[in-house]
């Protein structure tokens, strides 16, 4: 039991006195009744419950305070009333006479005024002088009027302090137990003779379990282990009794061995393999993971100046990350002939003829040529430039025979590939020349200046102007000149030599223009353009015209008026366009370097897709009679390829390489401009600059 | 219709667990996970297709089967784990207590687990078992070496790494199964034949090991946790095979003694090694058998005797084999110690080398070195010089400063080698009757297959490169001197004499080839100018390109130009190089017809889809580069016997202007010929060549007009690159 404290308060001794009688005579039952301003809580030993309220008052101070009994009593839960009914909800008791049992069971009346309504209380309260000081306890139904003492101590737990007014939190330690050791002994008792002499005791459970062991009932930790291991040696024959042929778990994958070692790891390497400063500053600037192996090749002179390898314990440890941290996975390895990938093609010298030699250049022109042609009988070529001429050359001799000169650079001419006429279609700026050249046969000239002449005395119902050129003009060849409104890029001929288209890319739906020479007529089949016409083709045998876009390629039926097919090349923007002279086959260039075949029969994406030039397609032609396609390519190249179609359906095209011309030199990024071929022999022509200069040639 | 499949509920996404799903399934945590995978040999997968196993993400993560995280569920080493686990708590809680007793008694208690279930699991049958030694015994040879004391590695682990590696070694020795030793900057590597399979294993020289901080020796010791096992029963395996008792005893407790400080016994109780004697059991027959048999085989000479005497070489050297045997039996002392000859140019038992070289078999090639009796000085790595030795049948000892055990003593008359690594102290004596050779030899000797010659092995001797057995790096390039072993090979050891001029020969074919592979490339893009040249004989001195090949060769030959052609002339007949001039023949005969295909190939690779030819440009990108390299390696050697050619040369020029010494120069080597007058004479045979060049170089040019333009712009590089030879 702990003793409180004597407090530093000391007050006369007479004051104690009286006190001491006045808590005697203090009784609980009385305390909520009589004795509204006793102000500590006595239990019914007479001893004082709760400290503090000693000393609420000074006059109330004490020298020796009561002792606490820590029982029930300092519970204040179980604080004893004359009611008995427990922990229960008290508005049962509401409409009853009594507020519940004395501990006799008889029934505690209910106290006057304890069914007063809102107002009486009111009224009470502005009676009482103490109703901000009391309290109802329900339980009781009455109410309790809080002592100064109570009131101080809720004062004090509401400022956060120790509710106990004289309470010192600081007072000093006594040390209950001393924390010094005695040196001496509490008693001088001598020691007893037991603890000098062995316990018979022990001695006897010793003499037990030595026994056991000797008789073998009991081992040793040693003999346990050791029969342990006879039972279970560490090491026997563990395959005794398995398959020698057994295989490894299913699906399991084995780690690959470590790579042996080659000469440059030796010692004393062949003097080959030693790397030079630079080499292996090089190899010490690689990331540890790029190098091609993890050490640097040294020459020792004797096996006794080889070092320890400071990184082994590195590399076993990197191995051991390997084996349990990497992903396995079977890969098969590509064991190909890389020959095996070059397609297997029909010898060249089966497909012969095709032109496999430089044989002629045509120097002449001053700036660049965009375009030429060549004339239906094989003996002519006719050239546009940018320097604003049209000449036309001997094939054979590369002499020129006739030349031109119009203010604007030469968009495209062509030649009629009738040979019964002799007429040039000149492209230039905004207008289209019909020239007939003079260089063919007498008779042909006149029938074309007949058909001229007798074109001018008909009705014309087109919208574009045909225009009489001036007799100046007509006297050098100029029979016709037609003026549109927008640039003039491309002109085509029909191969009957009677009609001919032009496109003016930027004319939108007037971009493409059929004439027909003979009627002195213009027609624009198209009311609405869909995208930019790169290029124009007729049908060699049919009434259809091909029109390319930049990227598609429509079909369309002149007599029908209809659509009939639409291309996909796949392409980014078509360059050139030609048709097979069977008419079954298209053969796209595009400036994405994508040389397509069509086979129309077969499907509207192409049959073959090739990509060999290194830089854009400029054309791609097909030879007229004989099996044989070109094209050419900003980077300088003409390629000369064996295009051969058959007429079964079942039999797919045959397209071999023949002949890659470095044709030209490659000038402000631009190389080969244009390519021909020979209407009849397998020559083929090409146009670029050569030498500085701006060339025509022809391989034969 | 069928019921629509769900995403993830079937196929590869169900064959899958990651990794943090495998752990929370077992309940372990990730060091356990780890150390379970090591043992059990669990390792991830890469699933083909990453997208379908992981809900369509492509990050990241590691997968395993989920069949293999199944099995670990029921594994014996997870429960025996997590008793270890509660176990260490309990120690720990009576640490924490200070009940010193009850923790130490808890400490000798704790569990352990076995791994052998797991070797048999992973390891169905032992060739499997073998498959998987490699990293072990390089792993348990490794922690061998470190250091005892050094708190990272117990050191009864260390000992018994040791023990093991040593067992096995043993093993390797008597059943004389090793192959192949090559001593690289890492360390030593041995391969030897078990069961059918190599096993190629890397022991560390004998120095203090280094011990990275970034590395986790928890996860080395799991390893080696695994590895000592398996190790264990494979030597197991390997020993009762043999009919001998396993594990051999250890004469003393100290492991420094090496392989001498084993005695294996037979079964029967027998000591197996004793000293030399462990040479004679060639195979794995036990020593009763072996008696058996040679009864037998004695039995069928002496039937072969009264038949009639075989002219068979390889009969009379299985007899002398046979005597060396019975003799080694008698006196145990080598037969080819009887008559050491001069001590620099000894060649101990050739007979024996030609033997060895002729019928290299597992079962006799052991004996290589059965003839000598080596002595180890100092300084030389004792234990593997030991079990190399020992492995092909010789005899060896060493001072007793480097461990007990040596079979002979330093004095002892027998030895016929002694390995040295430093040239001899003055105090020091020198026998006559020995070979003072460099470790090197030994190694080298191994993996020729024959005893070599001790010439250039010799202390203060340049040592010939050491070559790995194991063969070249992956560009294909083959040094000279593998070339030259391979040329021996193939000629025998017959020709013993002209070893010499074979290396020369071996490495003019070498310089030969590197020239013939640049004349390939020219040849290559020049096309119609070899008709030209065509009409001359190919071994027309005219001819520029010859003139200048052949220049080359006598250049790398260390000779001048006319003594080369002289040389060339008298030994036309010489095999590499006539075989050369042949196919340079040819190749300009066929050099059109090959352009015009080559032409054809160009063009047919149009056609190629873009597949192909990704494939085809990554291939030739491979191949370009390993020959690149190849190149490089073969110019830098080229490049350095022409420098020390013309050392050389000086050298000998040094001499010949002191005329005693003269005469005895010229007679060691045609190259040493070499007078002023021969000296100059390349350049006077070089002008007509350059007088020649240009006009030869102008005709070429006026075709190329011609020509098509793809042709001229070939032929320019050509040209030019005669220009510049010119």
């Amino acid at each position: 039991m702990k003793r409180r404290e004597p407090t530093k308060r000391t007050a006369d001794k007479a004051e104690k006195e009286k006190e001491k009688e006045v808590f005697a005579e203090i009784s609980l039952d009385q305390n909520g009744t009589d004795s509204a301003d006793e102000d500590d809580i006595v239990d019914a030993d007479g001893n004082l419950i709760f400290g503090p309220f000693e000393t609420v008052d000074g006059e109330e101070g004490e020298e020796e305070l009561p002792e606490i009994i820590p029982d029930y009593a300092s519970d204040d839960s179980d604080e004893e009333t004359n009611n008995t009914i427990g922990n229960v909800p008290l508005e049962w008791y509401a409409e009853l006479d009594h507020i519940g049992y004395d501990i006799n069971g008889k029934k505690i009346p209910k106290p006057k005024g304890a069914s007063k309504d809102a107002l009486d209380e009111f009224l009470d309260s502005m009676d009482d002088p103490n109703a901000w000081r009391s309290v109802l306890n329900k339980l009781e139904g009455e109410n309790v009027v809080l002592s100064d003492t109570d009131l101080d101590i809720i004062k004090r737990i509401q400022s956060k302090m120790i509710p106990e007014k004289d309470y010192n939190p600081y007072e000093p330690t006594v040390e209950w137990f001393s924390s010094q050791t005695e040196t001496q002994p509490l008693s001088a008792a001598p020691e007893p003779k037991r603890r000098f002499i062995p316990s018979k005791t022990e001695g006897a459970r010793i003499m037990k379990i030595v026994r056991a062991i000797r008789k073998g009932w009991k081992k040793t930790t040693e003999e346990l282990k050791e029969e342990k291991e006879k039972a279970l040696p560490k090491f026997y024959d563990i395959w005794a009794h398995s398959d020698p042929d057994a295989k490894d778990k299913h699906m399991h994958i084995p780690a690959p061995r470590m790579s042996l070692p080659d000469h440059r790891e030796s010692y004393n390497p062949p003097i080959e393999y030693i790397p030079t400063e630079e080499e292996v500053e090089e190899w010490k600037a690689l990331d540890p993971e790029d190098r091609p192996q993890n050490f640097i090749p040294k020459k020792h002179p004797n096996l006794r100046s080889v070092g320890a390898y400071e990184r082994f314990v590195q590399e076993r440890f990197d191995r051991c990350l390997d084996l349990y941290l990497c992903p396995r996975m079977i890969k098969n390895r590509i064991n190909i002939d890389p020959e095996s990938l070059i397609p297997q093609l029909p010898s060249r010298k089966e497909l012969e003829p095709y032109p496999t030699a430089l044989s002629v250049v045509y120097e002449g022109h001053e700036k660049r040529i965009r375009c030429f042609s060549v004339d239906p009988t094989g003996k002519w070529l006719v050239s546009g430039s940018d320097d604003c001429t049209v000449r036309v050359w001997e094939v054979l001799t590369g002499r020129m025979v006739k030349s031109w000169k119009f203010e604007e650079p030469v968009q495209d001419v062509k030649w009629n590939p009738n040979s019964e006429f002799s007429i040039l279609a000149i492209a230039v700026e905004n207008d289209v020349f019909l020239v007939n050249p003079g260089v063919s046969s007498k008779e042909v000239d006149e029938v074309t200046d007949e058909v001229f002449a007798n074109i001018w005395g008909k009705e014309s119902p087109s919208k574009i102007d045909w225009k009489k050129p001036s007799a100046a003009a007509s006297a050098l060849g100029h029979r016709v000149i037609l003026n549109f409104s927008k640039n003039v890029t491309t002109v085509v001929w029909h191969r009957k030599g009677d009609y001919f288209s032009t496109v003016c890319p930027d004319a939108g739906g007037a971009a493409v223009s059929i004439h027909q020479i003979s009627k002195r007529q213009t027609q624009n089949p198209f009311k609405k353009s869909y995208g930019l016409v790169q290029k124009v083709q007729f049908h060699p045998k049919k009434p259809w015209l091909f029109v390319a876009t930049q990227r598609y390629i429509r079909v369309y039926n002149l007599i029908q008026q209809d659509l009939i097919h639409k291309l996909h090349p796949g392409v980014k923007w078509i360059s050139s366009m030609d048709v097979h002279p069977q008419g079954d086959n298209v053969l796209i260039g595009s400036y994405d370097k994508r040389l397509c075949w069509f086979d129309m029969d077969l499907s509207s994406k192409p049959y073959k897709t090739l990509r060999y030039h290194k830089s854009a397609i400029r054309n791609s032609t097909f030879h007229r009679t004989l099996p044989l396609f070109a094209s050419c390519s900003d980077d300088g190249t003409l390629n000369v390829f064996h295009g051969m179609v058959y007429d079964s359906l079942d039999q797919n095209p045959l397209i071999v390489p023949l002949k890659s011309f470095k044709a030209h030199e490659v000038v402000d990024s631009l190389g080969v401009l244009h390519c021909e071929f020979h209407p009849i022999q397998p020559w083929v022509f090409s146009c670029g600059s050569d030498n500085g200069a701006f060339v025509l040639k022809l391989f034969a | 219709m069928g019921k629509i499949k769900k995403k993830g509920e079937s196929g590869a996404a169900t064959n899958y667990i990651s990794r943090n799903m495998a752990i929370k399934k077992l309940q372990i945590s990730l060091a356990q996970f780890r150390r379970l995978c090591i043992i059990k040999g669990i390792y991830p997968r890469e699933p083909r297709n990453k997208k379908k196993v992981n809900k369509g993400s492509t990050a990241p993560k590691t997968f395993y089967y989920k069949k293999d995280i199944q099995f670990l569920l029921h594994e014996p080493v997870l429960h025996k784990l997590r008793e270890i686990r509660s176990h260490q708590r309990k120690i720990n809680r009576a640490i924490g207590k200070k009940e010193w007793a009850v923790a130490k008694l808890l400490e000798s208690q704790r569990p352990e687990y076995r791994l052998d279930h797991i070797i048999k699991e992973r390891y169905p049958s032992f060739n499997l078992a073998v498959r998987d030694l490699d990293d072990a015994l390089s792993m348990l040879a490794l922690f061998a070496t470190l250091p005892m004391h050094s708190g990272v590695i117990k050191p009864s682990t260390i000992k018994n790494c040791a023990r093991l590696v040593t067992e096995f070694q043993h093993y390797v020795m008597i059943a004389g199964r090793l192959k192949k030793v090559f001593v690289s900057i890492k360390g030593i590597y041995y391969q030897a034949d078990i069961g059918g399979s190599d096993v190629t294993w890397i022991v560390p020289h004998p120095f203090s090991q280094d011990t990275p901080r970034d590395v986790d020796f928890r996860i080395m010791a799991t390893f080696l946790d695994l590895y000592e096992t398996l190790v264990g029963f494979t030597n197991y395996k390997l020993y009762t095979d043999l009919n001998l008792v396993y594990p051999p005893k250890m004469k003393n407790e100290t492991l420094d003694s090496g392989l001498a400080g084993f005695v294996v016994e037979t079964v029967e109780g027998k000591g197996f090694l004793d000293g030399i004697k462990e040479s004679e059991t060639s195979d794995a027959t036990s020593a009763p058998n072996r008696k058996a048999r040679k009864e037998v085989e004695k039995r069928v000479k002496n039937l072969a005797s009264t038949i009639g005497k075989f002219s068979d070489a390889n009969a009379e050297q299985e007899e002398m084999d046979e005597d060396a045997d019975e003799e080694d039996e008698d006196k145990d002392i080598p037969s080819a110690i009887v008559e050491p000859t001069d001590a620099s140019e000894m060649v101990p038992s050739l007979k024996d080398a030609a033997k060895i070289s002729t019928t290299r078999t597992a079962s006799n090639s052991h004996k290589l070195f059965h003839s000598c009796v080596f002595f180890l000085s100092r300084e030389v790595p004792r234990n593997s010089l030991e079990f190399v030795i020992k492995s092909f049948g010789g005899k060896v000892g060493w001072p007793e400063t480097s461990g007990a055990g040596a079979a002979v003593a330093e004095s002892d008359p027998t030895i016929t080698h002694q390995i040295v690594d430093r040239s001899m102290a003055p105090g020091e004596t020198r026998h006559d009757t020995r070979d003072y050779v460099q470790p090197q030899w030994i190694y080298d000797c191994i993996n020729a297959g024959k005893l070599v010659k001790t010439k250039g092995y010799h202390i203060g001797e340049n040592l010939p490169a050491h070559l790995s057995p194991f063969g070249g790096g992956k560009e294909g390039y083959v040094p000279s001197e593998a070339a030259l072993s391979a040329i021996a090979a193939s000629k025998g050891v017959t020709e013993e004499s002209d070893e010499e001029d074979a290396e020369k020969d071996a490495v003019e074919a070498n310089v030969m080839e590197a020239d013939a592979e640049e004349e390939e490339e020219e040849d290559d893009v020049e096309d119609d100018d070899e008709e030209e040249d065509e009409n001359k004989g190919p071994l027309d001195s005219d001819d520029e390109e010859q003139v200048y090949q052949a220049e080359l060769e006598a250049e790398a030959a260390g000779l001048s130009f006319t003594e080369y052609m002289q040389k060339k002339d008298a030994e036309e007949k010489g095999l590499s190089k006539k075989k050369s001039t042949d196919t340079a023949g040819k190749k300009r005969k066929i050099s059109a017809a090959e352009a015009e295909a080559a032409e054809e190939k160009e063009l047919a690779k149009m056609l190629m889809n873009k597949k192909e030819r990704r494939l085809y440009g990554q291939i030739e990108f491979g191949r370009k580069k390993k020959e690149e390299e190849a190149k490089k390696l073969l110019d830098r050697r080229v490049a350095h016997q022409k420098t020390e050619a013309k050392k050389a040369k000086e050298t000998k020029n040094a001499e010949v202007a002191t005329p005693a010494k003269a005469p005895a120069a010229a007679a060691k080597s045609p190259a040493a010929v070499k007078s002023p007058a021969a000296a100059k004479s390349p350049a006077v045979t070089k002008t007509p060549a350059v007088a020649k060049s240009p006009a030869a170089a102008t005709p070429k040019a006026a075709k190329s007009v011609k020509s098509t333009p793809s042709k001229s712009a070939a032929v320019t590089p050509g040209s030019s690159k005669k220009a510049r030879k010119a």
